[in-house]
């Protein structure tokens, strides 16, 4: 090793994991292992909350730890950690100290005073339960007593220093005074002096409380520095939107898998690809649910695992809905190849529903997942933009190749509504609009492909068709310029058709009428060519007696000529012709 | 005079002073005490816990910051007093109640 790769050894700083697996993510890897880490927020952020929690986590792995709070009592700290999944690790007296010193927060203090004591006692607790990790917390509401501040401060150094000579791992939380938010109350000038600090917050919106994180300094490695959405529940901390995928690249699948309509397949150029993410937009009614019904029923068919997430729909209601349009889910839910789930949106925080989803793709592992409708996530609150969650979660789904479809509410008949959806379209491979079609009298359902990334897709309008025997789609009747539906499609083409007979009738009976006049005709001709021919030969017979008979009156006439003629005026050689007249 | 026996000495059986080795505030403490208790006319020398020395006696006795006067006894109210005592007035009304 050269002397400079020693330095960078010696040099890099060495984390601690939580445990806490977002926590770990955003720190990337931990908290220091030797000194402080101070969490500064207000009351009710959850400070307290994420310093037994990390202890706990320390507490599972076999390690120990000391708990100090200036705040509550052992008891109350105990039972408000017994409300989370993990409290009870926090009995084990053998690797648990948890000191209560919420006395001195009352205490009468006449001067200055020293922590020498303070630090002997937690190194005494440190060494019996054989721990790495300390809590102090409160520490504001001991050195708040000092009289000189910048003793305080000078303390807090100490502590740290201490600490990294020690090799404990400390968390120092305190309550923020307002204004600065890395700095605890009566401990001004405390943010300069640590090295690693994350701030708690929380804000209402829509009355409900949002709780956000952020690592406001973290010095001597790579952290991230965004505002994180905070929740609690039942397992403690989580910071949701916390990145802890890898971020490898993931290979786009070709594959493509049915959509349970055999039409839409076709319309879709095959079906969806793997992997890729559907939304179907529509007004209510206009089959949302029965297409994904339809789509999860498929993957069931195809031995794949589904989870359906309703939101405000009783799953037992879905099943019994499409189970009339031929769409049968029991079978499935039975053989667990379908989760039908049921969320309540009001009910919880965008980001809690987008941790809850989580938690459900890892139990299900599903190949198909249908969130209906995906703008119930978009309309619950969130101090973030909701769509962040949904971004999150199509992130993920796309990771791990789950072929997603999201349904989406349109509100209102405008059809310009689409474009209120636009955010959630541009995340989705492929978008599929249904619409009630209105014309006489009459409301038809209208399914068009709008895009379809990789597909070389229909751009027609078609009908939805519904019924007892299934889903299907209409090809679209062209009338003209128009797209025809329901009864009018059904009648118009009835109508046409028979128009269609009439005409063929009329031209046969057309045809046949010509057939007709032309072999009359040809009749006629040959009975003219007769009669022509029988003319012609009259004809000609007329003219040969005409030519015999003239030439019997021409020489009649030179005859009776030639009587009345006298005998010297004829010539010899007038004579001679006539011989040889004669001789023909 | 931590060594004297409580008979010799009946105020270290209700008045404990929590230290930190030979640390400059517990010096100060015990020269501010001293100058106290002698203007109050109180004979005798509390009990000194050296927390160095038994860092577990502040957790049995909750004393995290030194110096700390401790009053216990049967007849009165528990009080703390922390620091260095360089507040007379609040010493001395702290004695008072002896």
């Amino acid at each position: 090793m050269t002397p400079t790769q020693k330095d960078q050894v010696e040099l890099a700083l060495v984390k601690r994991a939580t445990g806490i697996r977002s926590l770990d993510a955003v720190t990337r890897g931990g908290l220091p292992a030797r000194g402080a880490t101070l969490i500064v927020g207000e009351p009710g952020c959850g400070k307290t909350i994420l310093g037994l929690q990390i202890l706990a986590g320390a507490l599972s792995r076999g390690e120990g730890g000391v708990f100090m709070s200036f705040e509550e009592s052992s008891t109350q700290l105990l039972r408000n950690a017994a409300t989370f999944s993990w409290g009870g690790l926090l009995h084990d007296a053998s690797r648990c100290e948890v000191i209560n010193a919420k006395g001195m927060k009352g205490a009468e203090f006449a001067g200055a005073f020293d922590i020498e004591g303070l630090l002997a006692m937690l190194a005494s607790c440190a060494n019996r339960v054989e721990g790495t990790w300390i809590v102090l917390d409160g520490i504001d509401q001991l050195l708040r007593h000092q009289p000189d501040q910048e003793q305080a401060i000078e303390q807090v150094a100490q502590i740290n220093d201490w600490c990294e000579r020690q090799g404990y791992t400390l968390l120092l939380t305190g309550k923020h005074s307002g204004d600065r938010l890395t700095r605890p109350e009566h401990l001004a000038g405390i943010e300069f002096l640590l090295p690693t600090i994350f701030v708690l917050s929380s804000i209402l919106v829509d009355r409900r409380l949002h709780r956000r994180f952020r690592i406001a300094k973290y010095r001597g490695t790579h952290h991230d520095p965004d505002e994180l959405a905070l929740l609690i529940d039942d397992d403690g901390i989580h910071l949701p939107y916390a990145n802890t995928a890898d971020e490898e690249e993931v290979v786009a699948s070709s594959q493509r898998i049915g959509t349970g309509i055999e039409r839409l397949d076709d319309v879709l150029g095959g079906g969806l690809y793997q992997g890729s993410t559907t939304l179907i937009s529509g007004q209510p009614g206009t089959s949302k649910t029965t297409l994904a019904a339809a789509f999860v029923e498929a993957a069931c068919e195809r031995g794949e695992r589904a989870l359906f997430v309703s939101f405000d729909e009783l799953a037992s209601r879905i099943v019994r809905n499409v189970a009339s349009v031929g769409i049968d889910l029991q079978p499935h839910i039975d053989s667990d190849r379908l989760a039908l789930q049921t969320h309540t949106s009001w009910h919880s925080l965008a980001e809690q529903h987008f941790m809850a989803l989580q938690q459900r793709i890892d139990e299900v592992r599903p190949h198909c997942l249908v969130i209906d409708p995906a703008s119930a996530l978009l309309k619950a609150s969130s101090a973030q933009s909701p769509h962040i969650a949904l971004e999150r979660l199509l992130d993920r789904t796309r990771r791990d190749g789950i072929t997603t479809l999201l349904t989406s509410l349109s509100s209102d008949e405008d059809p310009s509504d689409e474009s209120t959806l636009t955010h959630v379209s541009t995340l989705a491979d492929t978008w599929i609009v249904l619409r009630y079609e209105i014309r006489g009298g009459e409301r038809n359902r209208a399914l068009s492909v709008v895009k379809s990334r990789g597909t070389a897709h229909s751009n027609q309008v078609r009908e939805l068709v519904l019924s007892s025997r299934g889903v299907d789609l209409a090809d679209v009747y062209q009338y003209g310029t128009e797209v025809l539906m329901g009864t009018a499609r059904v009648e118009k083409e009835s109508e046409e058709e028979a128009a269609r007979q009439r005409q063929k009738r009329e031209r046969e009976q057309r045809q046949q009428l010509l057939e007709r006049q032309i072999d009359k005709t040809l009749l006629q001709i040959s009975q003219q060519e007769t009669e022509l021919q029988r003319l012609r030969d009259e004809l000609e017979d007329e003219s040969a007696y005409q030519g015999s008979s003239d030439r019997e009156l021409a020489r009649h006439h030179e005859t009776i000529r030639q009587y009345r003629e006298p005998e010297h005026k004829l010539t010899r050689e007038k004579r001679q012709a006539r011989r040889q007249e004669d001789g023909q | 005079m931590s060594q004297d026996t409580p008979q010799a000495n009946p105020l270290s059986q209700y008045l404990i002073l929590f230290v930190t080795g030979d640390a400059p505030r517990t010096r100060r403490a015990r020269r501010n005490l001293a100058a106290a208790l002698s203007e109050a006319g109180i004979d005798g020398w509390p009990r000194e816990i050296d927390l160095l020395e038994e860092p577990r006696q502040a957790l049995d006795f909750g004393m995290f910051a030194t110096p700390a006067l401790l009053r216990t006894g049967e007849q009165r109210p528990r009080a703390v007093l922390y620091g260095d005592l360089s507040d007379e007035a609040t010493l001395s009304q702290f004695l008072g109640e002896l």
